[in-house]
Order: structure tokens, then C-alpha cells, then sequence
């Protein structure tokens, strides 16, 4: 074994492993382009007759494979209708579809219908990667903005033009072990509850080793919601940082209190939080609609838990946010995809959408369809609270300036500083980030 | 005539040489060249860049990016964090991977077995790995929390405590590469020439001694590779951190590494540009640490 060898061998190593972060990404966006590579190649095949009715072959991605089945369903019952247009559903995990959108991107093959989102819409948005809709939903009989509602709308509008049509929304609400409540002689939360109820519940519920409440180190399943009760905010309108409103820090007080207390565990770990719920620790707990599913799945939260509408102080409020459905700027067939959107978004598709259980449909009405498919729990809660729903604040790089926010308010969870002090140094890393939005 | 056509045989023949020679080296070296030396090229490229959305409109900034870089407490952290990190891995995994390489490279039963077993954790994948450890720290219901209830302990905070978070990391970064450690370990213990044993049996030397005066200065070639190595690899630290930490962890600051900060910054915040300084920056780290390892290698490697 000589020296030479080796020098040789561990450069060849330190080369290989130096980037290997970098690989990691490159990987991730190698695959997705890959599979991008070989479907558009598929679609064109398809689509060399599209104008005299040949076969076209839409690609259409999501990232939640819970709802997968469902989704198939319900392209199916589109290619029923349009015989010559066949969709590919391609599903994601919610980080790898962010990276597959990127890959697409960025190489010109993006799926031809997508999920949208709020973090993501104003970069896909502006840089002209979506196809405006305006003229499809002028024309159209099906989809009219005014049945969906109008927040969500605003969250795909950008300079004037629709970017997706609303597909489904989500509200957050509270949840109760109603045993516990029994058993402590306690009425269950309602629409009249205010913060000293959910107050007082808390403490009378603490006991044997079970929290009253869980408050977690949360946004929007937590503390965005008491913001917006107590008339704060959390982004004004012209994107300055509501932290230093005196209602938020009031909020971020209240809600703070119940961990300061012991009527709350300190929960800093996301993926603890249903796990505290599901095991029965913590008699109540602020969750999105999202989790009906796997709540209805737990046979203690089966049997035990329902949920109720957050309670209120100046006002109700409960965070809202729903995604979209948009279209490739570039792609082949735009009219065949406007058309596939057109039945997602229609009362028939969004009906369909509610009897399958997927997400709540946005469109106006149908949402009666969804709190029936599902009778564990008094679902209707999440529909209720729409009226007084704020959308989920969100400005053009909502993940930097949240991420920035939450390291911020740590301190003040911990009891390492005062609320006050967290969520004044809270605004100020926040308007530094919004200052150098574009 | 005649030496002409000779030497025209033997420039044939070595350009065939030469040829063929490259052509088996084709694989490794176009493999290395495409994943690894141009994507390097353009991230150091891209660190002197503000990112534009989708790889386009990229707006030169100089070194502002390193400005920023120099500025940001977090970056420090992540420094810090890196480098103790790797200070407690690499001593720990190698010393215990030594241990059992020692253990294993005699005649005992079921010694292919074993190796087998500590070898497992190298082939399981590490984010299912670290989902399973997860669990074992939870801090309501795992496992070491409900064996330490069971000697009346109170529960610990594993990985939300900014004091033991790091530790607690490092002992999955032990327990994933202590077999593969080991593995290669074992490959330079049976290198070693029976007769040096054997002499020194004769010699009456016990079998600590042994181990100091025969073993080890023997394996230094191995243990240099297996050190280099395994630096190099700590310091690349991301998905166990990635999979436990959340930025509102408040060992998050403690924790955070600068791979995460490098995934964090290009991925998730969309600014490719300060995460490729930042990544420049743990190559740098780890090009002058492995450069005084070189230096050093002279003092205790010892090649046959």
C-alpha cells in the first residue's frame, strides 16, 4: 500500500463527498426532470391529431397521495365525458412536487394542470410560468369567480389576472375530549365561547397528568388564529410586519399564557403535536380541517374527541387558505386542460370532490355534500366558520419571513424573554425580509 | 528503415495503451466531472450571483453573498455545530468501530454474523432510520423516556434541550457509521502478516500489548482513510438534523448545521446564491481540515 495510493484515493473521496449536498438537490431535480423528459414526449404522440379529435394526454399533478384515489375518480368521470383526453395523474410528497414544479420549471416541462399554493403562487405567477385564465373564465358558463370565495380568489390574482380557479379550502378548529368535559362537569365549547371559557376550561381541565389545552409553537395552527380574534394582524396591507401591533402582542400573550401556566405542554417539535392529541395528554387542541381523516382513524379520538368553532374576543376569526388549480403557461393544449379545469371547478366536479371526502370544495354550497361523507365528527364547524375566515397571511416570500418570525417568538415561548420584546424583534426581522421582497 | 518503423509500431502501440487506459477510466472519470466537478464549478459560479426564480435573471453581487455570509450569527452557529459534531463522531465511531473490528477479526462463533449485523444501520435508509429514533426520544411516549419512568426519572428532553440535542444527534451519526467504520477497519486488521503475532507470542507479549506495539501502528494506512473519510462525512451532517429539528426547536440554534442552513437557504427560501456561498464555505472548511490531515498523516501513518 503506498503512500501515492492513498493521497489518490482520499482526494478522489473528498471530491466525491463535497458536494454531496449539492448532488442530494441535483438528484431531486435530475429525477423529476427525468420524468418530465419523458412525458411531454408522450403528449406530443398524443397529440399529432388533437385538432381533428385524436387522443390528448393531459398530465395532471398533486402532492397529497390521500387524495389520489379520489382525484382519479374524478378524472375519470371527465375522461367519460371527454373521450379524447386522457389524464396522467402524478403524485408527489409536498416537498419533492415543490422540487418537481422547479425542475419543470425551469426546463419548460411543466405538468399541464397542477395544485397551487399560497406560498408559491406569486413566484410562478411573475415569472409568467402559469397561463391566465381571464379569458377562459369570462367565457366560461361553469366557472364564475363569485361562487368561490372571494379571499381565495384574491390569493391566485395576480396584477389583475387569474392564475388558478379555487379548488378546495381548509379552516382551523377547536377540538374536545368531550369525556374530559363530562367528566368535569364542564358545556361544551360553542359559537358563544370567548377566550376567559377557553381560559377557564383550561384550568379545570388540568389535572392527572392531562394538559387543558395544547398551544403550540404554531402559526397557523395556533397563534395566527388569536391574532386576527383580537383584531390584530400579522401582515398590514401595504406588507409591513403586524408583530408590533399592541392587539397581536396581546394575543401572543394570551396564547403564550397557557404554556407560562402549565395548561399547555411546551410543544416546540411539529410532529408531537397530533401525537399529544391522539394520545389523549391534552383535552383540547387547535387543528386544520385537514386532519379529519387521521383523527377519524384514531379509535381514541374516534370515540372521545368532536370539534367546535375557535372561540372569540373581539371577533370570530379562524385562518383559512385553499389551494388551486392551475394551468402551464406553455403547454400544448391549453384549451383541453382549461376544459379539465373547468370540470374540477364546476358545481358537478366540486360535488364530487365533497362526496369523495377529499378537501372541502370551494365552491359555494357544495361543501353540505363533504360535512356528510364523513360522520365522526361535527365537520360542519369548518364550513361555519368560512364567513369569518382570514386567509392565511401570505405575501411574495411568506416561508422566509415566517421561518424568520418563528426564530424570533421562540425566546418568548421558553420564557426566556418577554412576549413584548419577541414579537417587537419579530416585526423587525420580518419588515427587513418584506424590505427586500421585489 | 527499419528503427523508423519500429518506432512507429511503438508510438501505435502506446497511444493504444494510452487509449485504452482512458477508456477504462472513462466511467469514473465522466461520472466524476458531470456530478461532481461542474455542479461544483457552478455553485462557487452561483455564489457571487442574487438568484433570479427558475435559473433565470441571476443579477451579479460581487461577494456581497460573502459579506452577508461573514455577518450572519446563524452561519457561525452552524460552524460551530459542524465542527462539534464532527469532534464528537469521528473519535467515538472510530474508536468503538476499532473495538469491535479487533473483537470480530478473531475466531469466534457466528463471526460472519456479527458483521453482518453492525454492518445493517451503512444500508438502512437514514431518513427512516432517524424516523425510528425519533420515536425512541419522543418525549411523551419513547422509549428511553418510559425506561427512564421506570427507575422513577423524570423525563428528558432529547432533542428540544439546546444542551443535549447536538449529543443526541451525534449518537445516531455513531450508530449509522460505526459499522461501515468497522467493515473497512477489519479489511486492514487482515492485512496484517500472522508471523508479527506469532514473533511476539513467542516474545511473550500479552494481548494489550499486541494491540498497541503490532495492531495499531500496522492499521494506521486503513485508520488515516477511515479518519479522512468519516471527517469529511460528519461535516456534511443535514438529514438527521433535517428530519428532527424544526426551526422552532429551541435547540434549533444548536443543532443547525451547515448543510441544513445550506438546504434551508437554497431550497426552502429560494436564494441559491447565499446557499452556495454558504456551501463554499464548508468546502473550504473541509479542504483545510483535510490538509493539515495530509500534513499530519506523516507523523503516525505508518505504510508497510
Amino acid at each position: 500500500m503506498t503512500h501515492k495510493r492513498w493521497t489518490t484515493l482520499v482526494s478522489i473521496g473528498l471530491t466525491a463527498t463535497m458536494l454531496a449536498a449539492c448532488g442530494n438537490g441535483g438528484n431531486g431535480g435530475n429525477g423529476a426532470a427525468g420524468n418530465a423528459g419523458s412525458e411531454p414526449s408522450k403528449a406530443e404522440n398524443g397529440s399529432t391529431g388533437s385538432g381533428s379529435g385524436g387522443n390528448v394526454t393531459l398530465r395532471y399533478a398533486l402532492w397529497d397521495s390521500n387524495q389520489e384515489k379520489g382525484a382519479r375518480k374524478i378524472a375519470d368521470a371527465f375522461e367519460a365525458k371527454n373521450p379524447n383526453i386522457k389524464i396522467k395523474i402524478e403524485v408527489a410528497g409536498w416537498s419533492d412536487y415543490w422540487t418537481m414544479l422547479e425542475a419543470g420549471a425551469t426546463g419548460g416541462s411543466l405538468p399541464d394542470v397542477f395544485w397551487m399554493h399560497s406560498n408559491e403562487i406569486y413566484r410562478y405567477a411573475s415569472n409568467g410560468m402559469l397561463l391566465d385564465l381571464n379569458d377562459q373564465i369570462a367565457k366560461s358558463t361553469e366557472v364564475k369567480l363569485e361562487n368561490y370565495p372571494e379571499g381565495l380568489n384574491q390569493i391566485y390574482n395576480f396584477d389583475g389576472k387569474q392564475y388558478a380557479v379555487p379548488r378546495d379550502f381548509d379552516t382551523i378548529g377547536l377540538w374536545y375530549n368531550k369525556t374530559l368535559f363530562d367528566k368535569a362537569n364542564l358545556s361544551y365549547p360553542d359559537e358563544n365561547w370567548t377566550w376567559d371559557d377557553l381560559k377557564s376550561a383550561a384550568k379545570t381541565l388540568t389535572k392527572d397528568g392531562v394538559y387543558g389545552l395544547l398551544a403550540p409553537m404554531h402559526n397557523q395552527e395556533g397563534y395566527y388564529n388569536f391574532v386576527y380574534q383580537n383584531g390584530g394582524t400579522i401582515i398590514t396591507d401595504d406588507k409591513k410586519s403586524g408583530y408590533d401591533d399592541p392587539k397581536t402582542i396581546e394575543a401572543l400573550d394570551y396564547y403564550i399564557s397557557f404554556t407560562r401556566e402549565g395548561l399547555s405542554p411546551m410543544t416546540v417539535v411539529d410532529a408531537e403535536r397530533p401525537e399529544l392529541i391522539k394520545n389523549g395528554k391534552v383535552a383540547m387542541g387547535i387543528f386544520g380541517s385537514w386532519n379529519l381523516s387521521s383523527f377519524a382513524e384514531n379509535e381514541y379520538m374516534a370515540k372521545n374527541f368532536d370539534v367546535a368553532v375557535l372561540p372569540k374576543k373581539e371577533k370570530q376569526a379562524s385562518i383559512y387558505n385553499g389551494l388551486g388549480h392551475a394551468i402551464d403557461a406553455k403547454t400544448k393544449h391549453p384549451e383541453e386542460a382549461w376544459k379539465f379545469v373547468e370540470f374540477l371547478s364546476s358545481k358537478e366536479g366540486q360535488e364530487m370532490q365533497a362526496e369523495l371526502g377529499l378537501a372541502i370544495p370551494a365552491y359555494k354550497g357544495t361543501a353540505q355534500k363533504w360535512v356528510e361523507s364523513s360522520s365522526t365528527f361535527h365537520s360542519q364547524v369548518f364550513v361555519d366558520m368560512v364567513q369569518y375566515g382570514v386567509v392565511r397571511p401570505y405575501s411574495n416570500t411568506t416561508l422566509v419571513w415566517e421561518d424568520k418570525a418563528y426564530e424570533a417568538l421562540k425566546p418568548a415561548f421558553l420564557g426566556q424573554a418577554t412576549v413584548e420584546e419577541a414579537a417587537k424583534n419579530a416585526a423587525k426581522i420580518m419588515n427587513e425580509s418584506l424590505s427586500q421582497e421585489k | 528503415m527499419q528503427s523508423q518503423a519500429v518506432k512507429r509500431t511503438s508510438g501505435k502501440k502506446a497511444w493504444k495503451e494510452w487509449a485504452w487506459g482512458w477508456f477504462f477510466i472513462a466511467p469514473t472519470i465522466v461520472g466524476l466531472v458531470v456530478l461532481n466537478l461542474i455542479p461544483m464549478a457552478q455553485s462557487a459560479y452561483l455564489s457571487f450571483f442574487k438568484s433570479g426564480d427558475f435559473g433565470r435573471n441571476n443579477i451579479y453581487v460581487g461577494l456581497d453573498n460573502y459579506r452577508k455570509l461573514v455577518q450572519d450569527a446563524q452561519v457561525w452557529h452552524a460552524v460551530a455545530n459542524t465542527l462539534l459534531y464532527a469532534a464528537i463522531v469521528v473519535p467515538v465511531s472510530i474508536a468503538l468501530a476499532m473495538l469491535i473490528a479487533v473483537l470480530l477479526n478473531q475466531k469466534i462463533a457466528g463471526r460472519s454474523a456479527y458483521r453482518t449485523i453492525y454492518f445493517i444501520p451503512m444500508i438502512a435508509a437514514p431518513a427512516a432510520v432517524t424516523m425510528v429514533w425519533r420515536w425512541m426520544y419522543n418525549q411523551q411516549f419513547g422509549l428511553f423516556n418510559y425506561v427512564l419512568s421506570k427507575f422513577g426519572l423524570p423525563p428528558v428532553d432529547w432533542i428540544s434541550n439546546p444542551r443535549l440535542a447536538l449529543v443526541s444527534i451525534a449518537v445516531i451519526g455513531i450508530w449509522s457509521v460505526v459499522g461501515y467504520n468497522m467493515v473497512l477497519l477489519l479489511a486492514g486488521l487482515q492485512e496484517i502478516p500472522k508471523d508479527y503475532y506469532e514473533a511476539s507470542d513467542i516474545d511473550g507479549a500479552g494481548r494489550i500489548r499486541q494491540f498497541f506495539v503490532i495492531t495499531l501502528p500496522l492499521v494506521t494506512p486503513t485508520l488515516f482513510f477511515v479518519v479522512v473519510t468519516s471527517v469529511i462525512q460528519a461535516m456534511q451532517v443535514f438529514d438527521v438534523i433535517f428530519m428532527m429539528i424544526d426551526v422552532t426547536n429551541p435547540a434549533y440554534d444548536h443543532t443547525v448545521s451547515l448543510v441544513y442552513l445550506f438546504y434551508n437557504s437554497s431550497f426552502k427560501y429560494m436564494d441559491r446564491g447565499y446557499g452556495s456561498a454558504i456551501v463554499m464555505l464548508l468546502l473550504a472548511l473541509i479542504m483545510i481540515i483535510t490538509f493539515f490531515q495530509m500534513k499530519a498523516q506523516k507523523r503516525w501513518v505508518h505504510y508497510q
